[in-house]
């Protein structure tokens, strides 16, 4: 099966730049010498990357849930999690020791074999996606050809997932957050794909590693030839900054569980380790679709200035990646929630109306610039964007945004 | 031939499964894993793009589906739904009689039926262009047709007899 296509490039094995792998080749290593058959050898090497990338992100996800509470503590000038260790830092352990030995209540209503499914079924498609994300010039997990289409195919997963825990639950504010997070993520799930579409375009393919390798070189000697440096990558790269926010479920777009609304959404009746495998999911999306956004428009592991390509390309890529969830933190600690219909209608009447422009923009972008006509694809794309995106902008805010809510059950 | 003499019972096991579930949410998410699993097939007979694209597609359908699935019907249908039982599996399999007719004839006949030599791999590029040259008229056709199923399901979810405030509409 050539689904998983081997990575080819030989092994200088102790740079820098093969750190992350370093455990892959070694097992591989020390069983070739073990002498042991070369399928056992090749699926040992497969589940020892596996473990690194899950490894790595689990430790993420340890970090970040400390991070994120610290972070906004700041923003809220609070002082946040002191108490565990020094700065807090023993905070994670004690979370996940709080959360295993919680008692792991079952609803009598529930439907005990899906109540039990939806938690596993969150967490698998978040690190199925993260296998395929190419972390640096010699890193990338499982290198597909069709990596792009294999990243969104297990993300549909999620919102199945999300809706079986809803209902399984059999009570009513699961329901209604799972009724939510379908509405929410089916309508933010079509801008998203759409302005990943335009990078298609550009590159011609659906395989993230050379996504990120025709984003090397730099304009000029020093403007970094991402996509994000295109006026239709500009647009799609922030469509799909917003998209992504939604698609994680978090502030300002976090209605599924908003606390204050529905208790906790389709999360309301699980405890203990099944709540843990939630919020494990939930961060694993996180780190999965900003993985994504870098690779598409953020030129994945390119080093963002010429002459700093001595550091190995995974450092450039979690610092980016560091640097796009802190935006994600701040968005949470400064947007109020929004109210669903302002959710749906933001969704229908800006987002995917945007998306969709980016795509003749791209194309566009790519002809004339094949023949040469640089300053033309400039003069034709960026009106072709701003005038629509200020247009629905001064509409959505004047007319739509401002209507009143008629309210059926409460006056 | 080894995947699928492993996926084809369970693909038939799953379908099965999503015509015989009384409640409906169950039933969609039989169905849900009835199209994984054709899903899984395809990727292992080497048809990666059309594998994944059948997981994408319908998985995030089917979560539609359910949706509808509840908002249609009213809880207690299943116990009705188990009563009729004995009467569907009748209209059922009057139904597919045809079409085991024909798959039987065609079986039988053999003649006609070839191997399909194995052809080096379509690539995604050809795909997008064979489909939007020389099956232009067709994709234009269901494009057509999807966006007026569209209109019609708006048109039947609205309220009738709020006309006047649209804008307060979803």
């Amino acid at each position: 099966m050539n689904l998983f296509a081997a990575i080819s490039t030989e092994p200088a094995l102790w740079s820098p730049e093969w750190l992350p792998r370093l455990p892959q080749r070694l097992v591989e290593m020390l069983l070739g010498f073990l002498g042991a058959p070369e399928w056992l050898v090749s699926i040992a090497g497969f589940l020892v990357a596996a473990g690194t990338v899950v490894g790595v992100f689990l430790g993420g996800f340890a970090l970040l849930s400390l991070i994120e509470r610290k972070t906004l503590a700041r923003i809220q000038n609070r002082i946040g999690p002191n108490r565990a260790g020094w700065f807090g830092i023993l905070q994670p352990v004690a979370d996940g020791i709080k959360m295993l030995t919680k008692e792991d209540i079952v609803p009598a209503k529930a439907e005990k074999f899906l109540h039990l499914l939806a938690p596993i079924l969150i967490v698998v498609p978040a690190i199925l996606a993260l296998g395929v994300i190419p972390y640096g010039r010699e890193w990338t997990p499982v290198s597909l050809e069709l990596g792009l289409l294999f990243f969104f195919a297990v993300g549909s997963l999620t919102e199945l997932s999300v809706f079986i825990a809803g209902w399984a639950s059999g009570s009513k504010f699961p329901m209604l957050g799972a009724m939510r997070a379908i509405s929410q993520m089916v309508s933010y799930e079509l801008p998203l794909i759409i302005s990943a579409l335009g990078v298609v375009m550009v590159s011609g393919t659906l395989s993230l590693p050379l996504i990120v390798e025709q984003q090397g070189g730099f304009h000029l000697g020093f403007i970094p030839a991402w996509n994000l440096f295109t006026p239709w990558g500009f647009f799609a790269g922030i469509l799909f900054f917003i998209c992504s926010i939604a698609e994680a479920n978090r502030c300002p777009f976090d209605l599924p569980e908003g606390e204050s609304e529905i208790v906790a959404g389709h999360m309301t009746e699980y405890s203990g380790f099944k709540y843990a495998l939630f919020f494990m999911g939930e961060y694993l999306g996180l780190f999965a679709i900003s993985a994504l956004g870098i690779t598409l428009f953020l030129g994945g592991w390119q080093a963002p200035l010429p002459g700093l390509g001595f550091l190995p390309s995974w450092i450039w890529f979690f610092g980016k990646l560091a640097i796009v969830i802190f935006m994600f933190l701040w968005i949470r600690g400064t947007y109020p929630r929004v109210r669903i219909d302002q959710l749906m209608r933001f969704a229908w009447l800006c987002m995917i109306p945007m998306a969709l422009l980016t795509l003749p923009a791209a194309g566009i972008w790519t002809i004339l610039n094949r023949d040469g006509h640089g300053f033309l694809a400039w003069a034709i794309t960026v009106p072709l964007l701003l005038i629509p995106c200020v247009i629905v902008t001064v509409i959505f805010n004047r007319r739509l945004a401002s209507a009143n809510r008629t309210y059926r059950f409460a006056e | 031939m080894i995947p699928l003499l492993i996926l084809s019972p369970l693909i038939l096991l799953a379908a099965i499964g999503a015509v015989w579930m009384a409640r409906p949410v169950h039933a969609a998410l039989m169905l849900a894993l009835t199209l994984a699993l054709v899903a899984v097939l395809y990727l292992a007979l080497g048809a990666e793009f059309i594998g994944l694209v059948q997981f994408a597609v319908y998985v995030g359908a089917v979560a539609v589906l359910i949706v509808f699935s509840l908002l249609i019907t009213r809880p207690g249908d299943e116990a009705e739904e188990i009563e009729r039982r004995p009467r569907s599996l009748v209209t059922g399999l009057l139904c597919t009689l045809p079409v085991m007719a024909v798959l039987a004839y065609t079986a039988a006949s053999g003649s006609n039926i070839k191997l399909i030599p194995w052809q080096p791999k379509l690539s995604i590029a050809e795909l997008g262009e064979v489909l939007f040259t020389s099956h232009a008229p067709a994709v234009l056709a269901l494009a057509v047709l999807l966006t007026a199923v569209l209109i019609g399901a708006a048109l039947f979810a609205r309220e009738p007899d709020k006309t006047q405030d649209d804008s307060s509409e979803k």
